[in-house]
């Protein structure tokens, strides 16, 4: 039965783009907005499907995989430019002489994470001086060696953005299950799962409008960053059987516009980019207005551990996308605040923007050169080696102490075993706090008696099933050198110094070699 | 609006003066944000209290020693950087930043603490924290 319908309806489409176009041409195409269409495609489908032109999807938000290549013309003597830098941030020029890549990810060498790829790509679109500077090693035919200049984006011969990856479909929420802050690409997790974030903007999201990706493909005219722009292929890491298909852009970056796109620096991880992409969808049968009517309810999404510094992070709960633009999710029978990392507002201007464009015969829709794969799956790195995990380096007998234990016991232990803190467990061995050399010193002249009444309760810990690139991290960040270990209970398995970590490395080296 | 910034000078850190403050006023104060070094302390207080009760606070803690400043303009927005993106949100443990209908932020200044989370926050640095 369903095999029929669906059969009848790919081989008659009641319209084609052609007579869309002729419509827009003529000023009487229907175009509504995403969000504007669930209702009417419910109130009668086959109307909805017949009256209905184009609905219009948006989305604003952080798209790190994207950057512009930029040619700058040749100087006089010319350089072959090995390197280059935009305002101290470097753009990859291995490709000819004076052509470059600036990536919205690219740091700065002064600003550090404050200022990067994205900010020098906002600098360019608002007509801002940027600052250029250039080396090389001579030849012949590019005999100069060093350049420093200033340019705006109207000195370039072309300023292109391509980004290899744009407009996930959908996009998973970030949680933070440890007991310290995180800052994340996915914004500042605070600890115990506090806070929730998320990115994408749900059922005006382009891609959850055409998820089979049957009128979205090569060729697809959208809307980039206030210009107009085309879809070139499918985005990197694009996976659409699993529902996070991506699309990879390109557009004029001189017909940019500085209200649709913005550098962004985000706390603790980096520099990158606010990106505004809208997508027309042309609705040609009952079946595509069907997909644009989805609803915030019908769009799911994971929420995902970051407190696990790991690719592949745990699942700690779904939820729907209205759950999350409504501010609290629950997550473990606790409600959690949400913070949305994409701009609804800039996604419906954008909307709105293209809606415009199209009813005033600006935007006209492309027929697409070929449709996307949908095959794809995104592939993990393949590795030679794997890095340990702390269970597998971690020292595993471990001299404990209990909160109710007297200070002087506790100081004798410490004297004798020659170590210098010790791990306090209750009496399921349960991790409840940590007490140092120091904190006894502070007990003697306080004239405290019990462990519990000087130890440190928040601990920062790491557990058996981190890579012990996560710990070295965690030492770094709190300038310690050795945590405890525990597991999923919390209860007290081990401990991990940066000893540990230093003697795995070394055995690692010598394994490797002994293998060659 | 009931609240209050106290820079606590060094001369009297050491001394309980909120605790004798409630005393001697009998007008609760609640501590929402307090760092207290051993040379110098900053302490944000919203006073219970009418005007008349906020007002015999305020004197009893200068009298102390205390420098006193009602917190009116905290949290800024600059509308001219901000993308309405709303990363600042969950960060409020006061609530003072939400969206509007229409998905704009709207931050109220007077609900905020100046504990500063969504200015770092933010990836448009558009939130600042006004100066005394």
């Amino acid at each position: 039965m369903i095999f029929i319908y669906e059969y009848s309806i790919t081989k008659t489409f009641m319209k084609t783009i052609k007579q869309i176009n002729e419509k827009i041409r003529k000023g009487e195409a229907v175009v509504v907005r995403a969000d504007e269409m669930p209702e009417i495609y419910e109130e009668n489908p086959r109307k909805a499907a017949k009256e209905v032109d184009v609905v219009t999807t948006g989305t604003f938000g952080v798209m790190c995989s994207s950057g512009a290549f930029l040619n700058f013309g040749h100087s006089d003597p010319p350089i072959k430019m090995q390197k280059v830098w935009l305002n101290e941030v470097e753009a990859y020029t291995g490709i000819a002489a004076v052509d470059a890549y600036i990536g919205a990810t690219e740091l700065s060498m002064d600003k550090g994470l404050e200022y990067g790829g994205g900010h020098v790509i906002e600098d360019l679109v608002s007509r801002k001086e940027v600052d250029l500077r250039a080396t090389s090693y001579g030849s012949d035919c590019y005999p100069r060696k060093k350049i420093e200049t200033t340019l705006t984006i109207d000195d370039l011969s072309q300023a292109v953005m391509v980004n290899p990856r744009n407009c996930y479909q959908r996009y998973k929420a970030a949680i933070n299950s440890t007991n310290t802050i995180l800052h994340t690409y996915m914004g500042t997790l605070l600890p115990d799962k506090r806070n929730v974030n998320f990115a994408g903007t749900g059922e005006i999201s382009p891609l959850a409008n055409d998820p089979n990706l049957e009128v979205v493909g090569v060729g697809t005219r959208i809307f980039l960053c206030g210009a107009q722009g085309i879809i070139l292929g499918e985005g990197t890491q694009s996976s659409p059987p699993t529902g996070y298909a991506t699309i990879r852009t390109q557009g004029n970056l001189k017909e940019m516009s500085k209200e649709f796109l913005a550098g962004a620096s985000i706390l603790g991880y980096g520099a990158s980019l606010f990106i505004g992409i809208g997508i027309p969808i042309p609705i040609l049968d009952e079946r595509i207005a069907r997909n644009t009517a989805v609803r915030n309810e019908d769009i799911r999404v994971d929420v995902l551990d970051f407190g696990v510094p790991k690719r592949d992070r745990p699942v700690v709960g779904q939820v729907s996308y209205a759950e999350l633009f409504s501010g609290r999710i629950e997550i473990d029978g606790k409600k959690v605040k949400t913070s949305p990392l994409s701009s609804l507002k800039k996604s419906l201007e954008i909307m709105d923007t293209l809606k415009g464009w199209i009813q005033g015969k600006e935007f006209f829709l492309s027929e697409t050169i070929q449709p996307l794969p949908k095959d794809s799956i995104s592939k993990p790195m393949k590795q030679r080696k794997m890095v340990p995990f702390v269970g597998e380096i971690m020292t595993k007998r471990v001299i404990t102490a209990h909160p109710e234990d007297s200070i002087d016991s506790v100081a004798e232990t410490l004297v004798r075993k020659e170590i210098d803190q010790i791990p306090i467990v209750d009496a399921e061995r349960k991790l409840v706090g940590i007490v140092t050399s120091w904190d006894i010193t502070k007990a003697v002249a306080l004239k405290k008696k019990k462990l519990g009444d000087i130890m440190t309760r928040n601990v920062i810990n790491s557990r058996q099933d981190e890579y012990i690139d996560a710990v070295s991290r965690r030492f770094e960040k709190y300038k310690i050198h050795s945590t405890p270990v525990v597991n999923d209970k919390k209860e007290l398995v081990g401990i991990i110094t940066m000893a540990d970590i230093l003697h795995s490395g070394v055995t690692n080296k010598l394994r490797s070699k002994t293998k060659k | 609006m009931n609240k209050y910034m106290l820079k606590i000078p060094s001369e009297v850190v050491d001394s309980p003066i909120i605790a004798t403050t409630v005393l001697e006023t009998e007008v609760m104060v609640n501590i929402l944000r307090a760092k207290v070094d051993y040379d110098e302390g900053t302490i944000v207080i919203s006073i219970l209290g009418d005007a008349e009760e906020q007002r015999r606070v305020v004197e009893a803690l200068r009298g102390k020693g205390v420098e006193v400043s009602k917190l009116e303009k905290n949290i800024t927005n600059d509308l001219k950087k901000c993308v309405n993106c709303g990363a600042c949100i969950a960060l409020c443990p006061t609530d003072a930043i939400s969206f509007n209908a229409d998905h704009s932020i709207r931050v109220e200044s007077e609900k905020c603490i100046r504990c500063g989370a969504c200015v770092v926050a933010c990836p448009l640095r558009s939130l600042s924290i006004q100066v005394i």
